[in-house]
């Protein structure tokens, strides 16, 4: 019978537990470098996602801008005219009724007159109505005057009757911002603002917005309650605050200031769009 | 003929019948298969080549160099297309080159071609080695399954194939050069019996892979 001679332990056996030794660190070194690559595909597939999530809350926000501009117009424009002139022919009216009762051969009565007052007073609430509402939707001011005039023409009949005394900082920084930033801040004050009249029990608000290279920055704080101590879910306000900073690419801190009460600041990027 | 050269012989029908059905569903294979029919295409030929020359007594020897390195070309390319986006191109593609050259100064300086090549195809069957053993860990990654780019079945029968051929014949190759020199003709036929024995097994995977193929 045939044997191997030659072969021994240092001539065959030990290059063969190298091999199988080098097959255990190569499977080992590919399926390390798999994961890495598998981590890095997920990342990037996470990012796409939250640019895709972003840009589909992005899109439902300004299509809810759109649709209140347009619904702000309408009722002012169209029913708001149709009530005016129905307060047109009322006063007409209303004065025709009045020469009548004081003419000698009355052809009107004072109920009716009456009536008529009744009437155009209503008219007046209604008209008074919609434009608040529509001003409320989408203050035409904005536009026009810039976010710190809008807030300080809004917020202050609103802050007198919540009892609060609001001071809005300096108008310059926010002169020139683009539309929907303009939009954007004036949303979150608003609701910051409701926030604090609704809960926090304030006297007083600090807003302030200015700019760096790369941000408008606003900061707000009140000198209320601040945020409860376990404070971990998040109302319908302050997702939509969340959602409105998100949707710009900017940053938000809320949380109770070192003197307590509620702080707030807000980072949006000069170039969001 | 004796038993054992009719195995040898009897091992060739697996591989006819692989390549030909390989041939037949070319046209309808995704883009990993198509790659692997190609290894399939050159394997297939460079075998009934060496069985000819067998069948006359010529040295086939060569052929089995030219084999060594065209076949893990092929394989590589196709290990590289299957994992595609997880596995860096220069790792495979370094290897990949590193090898034919190896293959290259060891034909030329170290197993001239009319000798058996067993240090090539020992690396050959390490790296495939490697290159199916993680392939399975890869198939059965659920990031991988849920992605949907394989056909994962036909990717494990091909893949099993390799791996219990490479595995099973790194101690035939490894020990290959000494069984030459050591032992009679026709005790090392019986060797290549064991051989012809793990090949029907690969190309049996093989045909089941492309027999299990997704159609969609």
């Amino acid at each position: 019978m045939e044997t191997i001679r030659n072969l021994n332990f240092l001539d065959a056996l030990l290059p063969m537990a190298m091999i199988i030794f080098i097959i255990g660190m190569g499977v080992i070194l590919l399926n390390q470098h798999f994961q890495k690559n598998l981590t890095a595909q997920k990342l990037q597939q996470e990012a796409l996602k939250a640019v895709h999530q972003n840009d589909l809350l992005r899109s439902s926000i300004f299509a809810q801008e759109e649709e209140r501009k347009r619904i702000a117009q309408d009722l002012h424009d169209e029913l708001g005219s149709i009530i005016s002139i129905m307060r047109m022919h009322l006063m007409i009216m209303e004065g025709q009724s009045a020469g009548d009762s004081e003419s000698a051969v009355p052809t009107g009565d004072a109920p009716t007159l009456v009536g008529l007052q009744n009437v155009r007073r209503l008219s007046d609430n209604a008209l008074a109505s919609i434009r608040s509402i529509s001003h409320q939707l989408m203050p035409p001011q904005l536009e026009s005057f810039g976010l710190t005039d809008t807030l300080k023409t809004l917020v202050g009949p609103i802050g007198k009757a919540g009892g609060l005394s609001i001071d809005i900082g300096d108008p310059e920084s926010t002169r020139d911002l683009s539309w929907i930033i303009n939009l954007a801040l004036y949303r979150i004050i608003m609701e910051l603002i409701n926030n604090t009249i609704r809960h926090a029990g304030a006297g007083e608000v600090t807003i302030s917005i200015h700019r760096d290279n790369r941000y408008v920055i606003c900061h707000y704080k009140d000198d209320g309650k601040g945020l409860p101590e376990k404070y971990g879910g998040k109302g319908l306000g302050h997702k939509s605050i969340e959602g409105r900073v998100r949707a710009l690419e900017g940053l938000l801190e809320m949380g109770n200031g070192p003197a307590g009460g509620f702080s707030a600041i807000i980072r949006i990027p000069l170039d969001a769009k | 003929m004796n038993f054992p050269e009719t195995i040898i012989i009897l091992s060739h029908v697996p591989i006819l019948l692989t390549v030909g059905y390989a041939a037949m569903l070319y046209k309808r294979l995704d883009a990993d298969l198509k790659v692997f029919s190609w290894f399939l295409f050159l394997s297939g030929l460079i075998q009934f080549v060496s069985l000819y020359f067998w069948f006359h007594r010529w040295n086939n020897m060569p052929l089995l160099h030219l084999y060594t390195a065209l076949g893990l070309l092929s394989l590589a390319w196709f290990y590289q297309k299957v994992l595609n986006g997880f596995i860096s191109v220069w790792i495979i593609g370094s290897v990949t080159a590193l090898f034919i050259l190896f293959t290259v100064v060891n034909s030329l300086f170290i197993q001239p071609i009319m000798t058996f090549n067993s240090n090539a195809l020992t690396i050959e069957s390490v790296l495939i080695t490697i290159l199916s053993l993680f392939t399975f860990t890869f198939l059965l990654n659920d990031s991988v399954r849920q992605s949907g780019g394989h056909d994962i079945t036909s990717l494990s029968w091909i893949n099993s194939g390799l791996f219990i051929y490479y595995s099973s014949g790194l101690l035939i190759f490894y020990f290959g050069a000494t069984f030459t020199r050591t032992f009679s003709s026709h005790l090392n036929q019986y060797t290549w019996i064991l051989h012809s024995f793990f090949s029907m097994v690969m190309y049996t995977c093989f045909f089941i892979g492309l027999w299990k193929r997704s159609e969609t």
